[in-house]
């Protein structure tokens, strides 16, 4: 069960359940980091790995959920699990529609919370592939020439080759040799591939 | 007879002693010498002549046409140009009066009215007028007489100053009261100066007006102050009013803070956050604990650390209640001696927006010449304001209408009874007991404190809080023994 290159942070006002918290998910082999305010956790640098977030709703200064807020509109997307001595229906439902991967009332089941942080690192870890592969598709758009970006989303929007040179007034040849080309500098198999890629990086088809 | 509008500017006599008059002045002179008319008509002329006015003076013995012109030539810058555009017209008194060798005193009238009407459309600001009676036979004296009383009693009509010249020699003094009757006022040299002496009608004229004057001032005064009162009525209104304010404002806040107080969600966070900390890290370590037992070889210092921890914070938790009993049952409570209908008015008072919101008609009914109780006011304000908003609550979703909430203060054998009556569901007679227990609620969002702490205020005053079986809605009661100096 140990993880390398993850992190679980909790943020918990009461020193005796943070020292808890960190036992027993350490004993589950998870390298965990406390705070003891919204602030701390701000102003402290954090390893760039897959993480998490275990945060108590009622906090000196900031409270979670408006830290919670502030994450997001400074687009930091850690998963959140919040863990709240006094949780009532408002306040958990406006937890879970800011992005919460769950909200847990003290105390909790040992096996929630390692089960929510093993959710929150496995969303953390997808949404680092993401974002990996947002990356590497981007770099490949940028690799194309002119007049393949302008091919792009005609081919994707489902355009015959024909229909594309007709578009952008060129010979169906040219167009053939176009196609390929961007379909190998992007790294796409087939059409469908294609398309896929052309979704993740916000190209859509345009007919015209 | 031609009248105009005769406004209140004043005009200019010239002579000192007079100063201004109004248009419509007849007034005379007794003279003994040429000197005195000189002394009075040239610079009477001259005032009128610049303050643009027709003038015509009739003159007569001793004085001739020729010596008043020279006097006025010598007196008067612009003379000539005056005499020339007829601007003055000077004129042997009886000529003016006589026609053929009768006297013709209505021609005389009618001349001023029209040489008024002629001054104004030639764009003169009026007449100004002297005339001499030295040339008058005494026969002629009535008649005259009589002109002169018309003249005194229509030339206020007139934009026409008039000035008459009598010969002191020679008057009689019946003649003397005469002229004196037919005129505004006279003036007279004594010992070589000039003194306005008054008509006794003047007199009268002008102690009337004093008189008015008086009494307008004395009006003035009368309306100051009443205005000044009703302002100052006014001034007091508006720091009652503010006063009204303030005391609402505080009665407010009062209800802030009283409710803060009755804020159970609030308390019931803070304990569940309290203990629910010490719990959590006890119910970790305990499960970490666990955990480890199941290793193969457990490490016991860990182990050891986490139970050390989990007794602290066992004793965290209980020193957090036994700290909380302490918050609830804060030593001996206030007591003072109160009227509970005061506490019940203020109540009403506090609650009316949410009793209004809540479209709830509240009656009360008071009992006359309670006795006093000895309480905390704060806390039995919290046990009716928590009564009272159960009962809101009941009959919110009530379809029951008109929704009605009756409070009730009465004399009972045991001391002061306050009964609180809604016309909501009721609450089913299972549960009359449970609802006094702590953490019993039948509300959604309740957490089942407020009735418990009622009960236990009111237990604490030496009564009972109970709920008594109704046809409608639910009526608690509670009992309040009357204070030890009653």
């Amino acid at each position: 069960m140990t993880e390398p290159g993850s992190i679980v942070f909790v943020v918990d006002d009461d020193p005796s359940v943070r020292r808890a918290i960190k036992r027993l998910v350490e004993s589950v082999g998870l390298h965990v980091e406390l705070f003891g305010s919204a602030a701390e956790f701000m102003n402290s640098s954090h390893p760039d790995l897959v993480s998490c977030l275990v945060l108590d709703i009622r906090l000196p200064g900031i409270s979670g959920l408006d830290f919670q807020r502030d994450l997001a509109k400074s687009k930091n997307e850690i998963p959140t699990i919040f863990i709240t001595a006094h949780g009532d229906i408002p306040m958990t439902v406006r937890a879970m529609k800011g992005g919460a991967v769950e909200f847990l009332t003290k105390p909790f089941r040992d096996q929630d919370l390692l089960d929510a942080i093993q959710v929150g690192l496995e969303r953390d870890r997808s949404r680092r592939q993401r974002q990996a592969e947002t990356a590497m598709l981007r770099q490949r758009l940028e690799s194309l020439t002119p007049r393949e970006r302008e091919v792009l989303p005609l081919v994707v929007s489902g355009l015959l080759n024909k229909q594309v040179a007709a578009e952008i007034g060129t010979t169906e040849a040219t167009v053939k040799v176009h196609r390929s080309q961007l379909m190998k500098k992007m790294g796409a198999d087939s059409l469908p591939d294609l398309v896929r890629m052309a979704e993740k990086i916000g190209v859509t088809g345009s007919k015209r | 007879m031609a009248t105009q509008p005769v406004d209140a500017q004043l005009r200019k006599t010239g002579i000192g002693v007079v100063g201004d008059v109004p248009w419509g002045t007849h007034f005379f002179m007794f003279y003994e010498t040429k000197e005195d008319l000189l002394d009075t008509l040239v610079p009477y002329f001259k005032a009128g002549l610049e303050t643009g006015e027709l003038c015509l003076w009739l003159v007569s013995d001793p004085l001739t046409e020729e010596e008043a012109r020279n006097a006025l030539r010598k007196a008067v810058p612009e003379f000539e140009r005056y005499v020339a555009d007829r601007s003055i017209e000077i004129l042997a008194g009886r000529r003016f009066y006589v026609s053929g060798d009768d006297l013709d005193l209505q021609k005389a009238i009618r001349t001023w009215a029209e040489k008024t009407d002629f001054a104004l459309t030639r764009g003169y600001a009026g007449l100004r007028v002297s005339a001499s009676t030295a040339w008058l036979e005494r026969k002629d004296w009535n008649a005259f007489c009589d002109y002169e009383n018309e003249v005194n009693n229509s030339i206020g009509a007139w934009r026409m100053t008039a000035l008459c010249s009598y010969p002191l020699a020679g008057s009689t003094a019946a003649e003397i009261l005469d002229v004196t009757r037919t005129h505004q006022f006279a003036i007279a040299r004594r010992n070589k100066s000039w003194e306005v002496v008054e008509t006794s009608e003047l007199k009268q004229a002008k102690s009337e007006i004093k008189r008015l004057n008086d009494e307008l001032e004395r009006r003035v005064i009368e309306r100051t102050q009443q205005l000044t009162a009703l302002n100052e009525e006014m001034r007091q209104e508006m720091i009652e009013r503010q006063r009204a304010e303030e005391a609402l404002q505080e009665a407010q806040a009062e209800l802030v803070r009283v409710t803060r107080a009755l804020d159970m969600g609030e308390l019931a966070a803070t304990i569940a956050h309290e203990v629910n900390q010490p719990l959590t890290a006890i119910v970790t370590n305990g499960n970490f604990c666990l955990r480890r037992l199941e290793g193969v070889t457990p490490n016991l210092d860990e182990l050891q650390a986490a139970i050390t921890e989990i007794v602290n914070d066992g004793a965290r938790a209980s020193a957090v209640t036994s700290r909380i009993r302490g918050l609830l049952m804060k030593g001996a409570p206030r007591r003072t001696e109160l009227d509970v209908n005061r506490i019940i008015q203020d109540v009403s008072i506090l609650l009316r927006k949410e009793l209004t919101r809540g479209d709830v008609s509240v009656r009360t009914d008071l009992a006359p010449d309670l006795p006093r109780v000895a309480g905390d006011p704060v806390q039995l304000q919290q046990v009716l304001i928590n009564l009272i908003m159960n009962a809101l609550e009941a009959m919110r979703f009530s379809t029951e209408q008109p929704r009605k909430l009756l409070i009730r203060s009465a004399k009972s054998t045991d001391g002061v009874l306050v009964q609180v009556h809604d016309s909501g569901p009721g609450i089913e007679p299972g549960l009359s007991t449970r609802i006094f227990e702590p953490f019993f609620t039948t509300k959604a969002e309740g957490i089942g404190m407020g009735l418990s702490i009622s009960h236990s205020i009111i237990e604490s005053h030496g009564g009972q809080l109970s709920l008594v079986p109704s046809p409608q809605g639910a009526l608690f009661e509670f009992i309040l023994p009357v204070a030890m100096n009653d």
